[in-house]
């Protein structure tokens, strides 16, 4: 956990310095054009002067406010987007002072911070307003002003807008320098080597040229020491000046060399090939030389393949020495300043000589560099303890013994191994390169351009690796079809006694039973003849219908029980018909009295019993069964009738009926007898009149009239909602489509 | 020598693979750019065999081994146990276990002399482990963790153990197991050391994530090539100091 967290923590450190992610900045007319639309597209449009005044109120405050929020957002979102320079990396503040100007910076992003919050009090102002507007054409005419004064502020910003488009698109190319990496820093006069040097050592591919500011800006590559990623830095070029008078592209350089906590390769030319003398560049030394405070720092003599070592006068070669003595020389006679006694001065920690040109000393100007800081920074994380946390990872827990191998228990490996192993090495020793620049100068040569052809030597190595090289699955495979479709034959490893075993049969046993007892082997032959045999059957089958053979075992109906079999269909579904249309009319249309007038036919019930074949003896039978039934039904009622309170209406013999029930129940309540309710009151009068609805009825007719108009007022109300009747209450569609979906305006939501 | 590489996109090549001194099980995949990988390292010296363990592919997972023999839980198939006793060598023992804590892999690690077991491993898988493997065997944990076929990987040359290990356990574990240890990491800072790598005594793989400073530790502490586990504290110190603070 502790190594995911470092590595979360370093990748956060390196995403904190990462400027390619702020967007675009937009000039003001495009910002206002966008926001303008916006509020167009995304707000209501339809406003009409008829309209409630809190509605066409509400309308134009949207958009006043929405206008504003659009604002609003697009200025925080560059305000936030550009990195705070209280919150920077000091090199990156100070990098970003040389090239954008802190002020000019921090003015650009106020001003927007500044005019969002004036948009805002705009926006409170005109909503205020707006409460106030009597009328569309006030409210119209507020909301416009609103908006004006936005866009008019926004407009006023353009060059700061302008200005911050530019810094963010130079901010995106610079390189992506991790201030706390490990980082090795090259300085020194123009033109002696130093974006040579970083080519070399890294992959980077950074323009060189014969004349002096060729490097601009800071460029940034990549090595490996001590299974460590180091990035190297190369800065433009310094002159021997005033800090004042040094211009941007040198202003680069010293912050980094400020700032940075890295090694420092000072690169001199004693060849003074670059156009200046050794002189001046140690004099520049000197001058630079407080921001070399606390950090390793290695002079390279570069260009010893122009052979300035013969050449060097002892004049140069004491000054060559005085880089790495740490008290300063006195300086020779007619020099303007004359120090009263030596003063103590930083001394480079190694002169190293190298040629960027050859690729020689070049990978000792590396580990030196790489030690001194790999050695200071452990340091410091030692003694501010931060290598306590991971101390049980630098620990190597021994056995007793020590590093000495149990003689008990000596490590498997094979003869075959140990033999590979001695002819490898005996090989590399043959092979011995003592040269450690050559990695380089393999680069060097690879580089494009370069006059030296590699190709030959590719040739051979290519050569005697094909030929030594086993035949793996792999090149099986791309032979064979490449992956998903060779398979690969997993038998011919098999270590058995004989060779041939291993393509032996070996049944396959699944849950006790043996997969090969399942499989049958003509299944295929069988199953083309079943196919074969359908075919033929269902090419014959029709002519056999026409000639009523016999089809496995059931005869083809003649043409007169088809006929017979379709009558019956048709009688059956006219049935139906008939029956369905009886019971839809049964409910409504008919009213009782018709229905029990229209009652069973004596004469029909007999001709269908003899239309469906009965015997007429049978059909007289049925006939009397059925009235006899009929009229012991409807005796039973009758008796009921004439045991009900002694009324008239039980002599009258017919079926009683509803009005004059009622009015045996009035009658009866309104005279106040003291018979028992269960026999006085049927159950359907009970149902029907209630004992308070009666209390306001005068008499007969004025009851029946009431009733009438009570009967016309809900079959009324059925008839025009198409109910089945007064139970029906249902609601066929809750959620109307037409009312819900669609474009919605002020005001239109509620549909109830 | 430790060689990088990758199971079909993925790093954990130690779920995909089981690695001894005398044979190699390596997963059955899609292409056999896996497979070539060992197949190119160790083809020469000891038999290396594709299988699968109840049709999973996870077989450096269920399967534990060492140069004696080799354990399967009791989902393996009897096709798998015939392919796997027809494809190694008749003096490695392949035997199928009935443990109930069936990843095999993840429960117990395994040198050639001495295992390190599952704390609730059973008495009967326990005393197979002893006989099949040939070894002495230890219940431990390792870090906290149980599952110390996860979280470590040790061979008879030398060990790796999950990255938050005490100072004392790791002394502890390291003269149990007679063996050196260091605590590290695996694929860019991985804590779960068996599932990322497997290594024998001559021989390492991890993922393709592992870094340089992760893979010369296990060069050295594993004792492949001529590296030496006391470069650990002599060379390696700054450099893991400095990443790792």
């Amino acid at each position: 956990m502790g190594a995911a967290a470092t590595q979360l923590l370093g990748a956060m450190a390196q995403s904190h310095y990462n400027f390619k992610r702020i967007q675009i900045v937009t000039g003001s007319t495009a910002l206002i054009d966008v926001v303008l639309s916006k509020t167009q597209r995304k707000t209501p449009t339809e406003i009409h002067r008829h309209y409630a005044i809190t509605r066409i109120r509400d309308f134009y405050t949207r958009k006043v406010k929405f206008a504003q929020q659009s604002f609003h957002d697009k200025l925080t979102r560059i305000v936030d987007d550009f990195p705070h320079f209280d919150s920077l990396h000091p090199f990156y503040a100070d990098l970003f002072n040389v090239l954008y100007d802190r002020d000019h910076y921090k003015l650009a992003l106020g001003q927007l911070a500044h005019a969002r919050s004036l948009i805002d009090g705009i926006a409170r102002d005109y909503v205020r307003m707006l409460k106030y507007g009597d009328s569309l054409y006030r409210c119209k005419q507020l909301k416009k002003a609103a908006l004006g004064r936005m866009c008019t502020l926004i407009k006023r910003h353009n060059s700061s807008l302008a200005y911050l488009e530019q810094v963010r698109q130079h901010m995106a190319r610079l390189p992506s320098i991790d201030p706390t990496a490990r980082t090795l820093l090259i300085a020194g006069f123009p033109n002696v080597g130093k974006s040579s040097f970083l080519n070399i050592v890294s992959r980077a591919d950074v323009e060189v040229q014969p004349y002096a500011f060729t490097t601009k800006s800071l460029f940034i590559g990549h090595t490996d020491h001590a299974y460590l990623r180091w990035q190297v830095i190369d800065t433009p070029g310094i002159l021997d000046h005033a800090l004042d008078e040094r211009n941007t592209i040198e202003m680069q350089s010293i912050t980094a060399l400020a700032h940075l906590r890295a090694a420092v390769l000072f690169f001199v030319d004693p060849s003074e090939a670059c156009g200046y003398t050794l002189k001046q560049q140690h004099a520049l030394f000197r001058n630079v030389a407080p921001l070399f405070a606390a950090k390793p720092l290695i002079v390279v003599a570069n260009k010893t393949d122009l052979g300035w070592e013969q050449e060097l006068t002892p004049d140069s070669e004491a000054l060559l020495a005085d880089f790495t003595s740490p008290v300063a020389t006195v300086p020779a006679p007619g020099e303007d300043v004359l120090p009263a006694e030596p003063l103590a001065q930083r001394a480079a920690d190694a002169l190293l000589k190298t040629s960027a040109r050859d690729a020689t000393g070049i990978a000792a100007v590396k580990r030196t560099a790489c030690e001194l800081l790999l050695a200071q920074r452990v340091d410091a994380k030692v003694k501010s303890r931060k290598a306590q946390a991971v101390l049980n990872r630098l620990h190597l827990a021994q056995p007793v013994g020590g590093d000495q191998t149990n003689p008990e228990r000596p490590p498997t490996i094979p003869a075959s191994v140990r033999a590979k192993r001695a002819a490898e090495a005996a090989a590399a020793e043959a092979s011995h390169v003592p040269d450690d620049d050559a990695p380089f100068l393999r680069r060097l040569v690879a580089k494009p351009g370069a006059r030296v052809d590699s190709r030959a030597d590719d040739d051979e190595d290519e050569a005697m690796d094909g030929a030594s090289r086993r035949r793996l699955e792999r090149d099986l495979e791309a032979e064979g079809g490449g992956p998903g479709v060779y398979s690969m034959d997993y038998r011919k490893l098999y270590e058995l006694k004989r060779p041939a075993w291993a393509y032996d049969v070996i049944p396959e046993i699944v849950n006790g039973k043996n997969v090969a007892d399942f499989v049958d082997a003509d299944i295929e032959a069988k199953l083309v003849a079943l196919e074969a045999e359908e075919d033929a059957r269902t090419a014959v089958g029709e002519v056999e219908y026409a000639s009523e053979a016999v089809l496995d075992g059931y005869r083809a109906l003649t043409d007169q029980e088809r006929a017979t079999v379709a009558a019956i269909r048709d009688k059956k579904l006219l049935a139906r018909a008939t029956s369905a249309r009886e019971r839809q009319r049964g409910r409504m249309s008919v009213s009782r009295s018709a229905g029990a007038r229209k009652g069973l036919d004596v004469e029909d019930f007999r001709s269908h019993l003899q239309s469906l074949g009965m015997e007429n003896e049978d059909v007289e039978d049925l006939t009397e069964k059925v009235r006899g039934r009929s009229r012991g039904r409807s005796k039973g009622p009758r008796g009921h009738g004439s045991s009900d309170g002694g009324s008239a209406v039980a002599a009258s013999g017919s079926k009683r009926n509803r009005s004059t029930s009622v009015v045996a129940a009035t009658g009866a309540d309104a005279g106040g007898r003291s018979n028992s309710r269960s026999v006085s009151v049927g159950p359907r009068a009970s149902k029907r009149i209630r004992v308070g609805s009666t209390s306001g009825i005068r008499d007969l007719s004025h009851a029946k009239m009431a009733e009438k108009a009570a009967r016309a007022k809900t079959e009324k109300r059925i008839r025009r909602e198409a109910r089945k009747g007064e139970g029906d209450r249902l609601i066929y569609n809750e959620n109307p489509k037409h009312m819900i979906v669609g474009k919605r305006g002020v005001g239109k939501n509620d549909r109830r | 020598m430790a060689t990088r590489c990758l199971f079909e996109n993925s790093n954990e090549i130690g779920v995909f693979s089981v690695l001894t001194n005398s044979y190699c099980v390596v997963a059955i995949g899609g292409s056999e750019n896996f497979y070539s990988v060992f197949e190119a390292e160790l083809a020469e010296h000891v038999p290396v065999v594709h299988a699968s363990i109840a049709g999973c592919r996870v077989v450096g997972r269920l399967a534990v081994g060492n140069k004696n023999g080799l354990l399967l839980p009791n989902s393996t198939t009897d096709q798998e146990l015939l392919h796997l006793r027809n494809s190694l060598p008749d003096s490695v023992k392949v035997q199928r276990t009935e443990e109930r804590l069936s990843a095999l892999g993840n429960c117990v690690a395994a040198n050639d002399y001495v295992a390190l077991t599952h704390t609730d491993l059973d008495r009967e898988t326990e005393e197979l482990v002893a006989d099949v493997l040939g070894v002495e065997v230890l219940r431990h944990s390792i870090a906290g963790e149980v599952l110390v076929g996860s979280f470590c990987n040790f061979t008879n040359q030398g060990g790796l153990v999950h990255p938050m290990t005490t100072l004392e356990d790791l002394d502890e574990l390291s003269s149990l197991l007679q063996v050196p240890l260091v605590a590290g990491t695996v694929n860019r800072g991985s804590e779960v050391i068996g599932a990322g790598m497997v290594a024998n005594d001559w021989s390492a793989f991890c993922g393709l994530d592992t870094t340089s400073t992760e893979l010369s530790l296990i060069e050295s502490v594993f004792k492949l090539r001529d590296a030496r586990p006391s470069a650990l504290v002599n060379q390696m110190r700054g450099s893991l100091i400095d990443q790792l603070s």
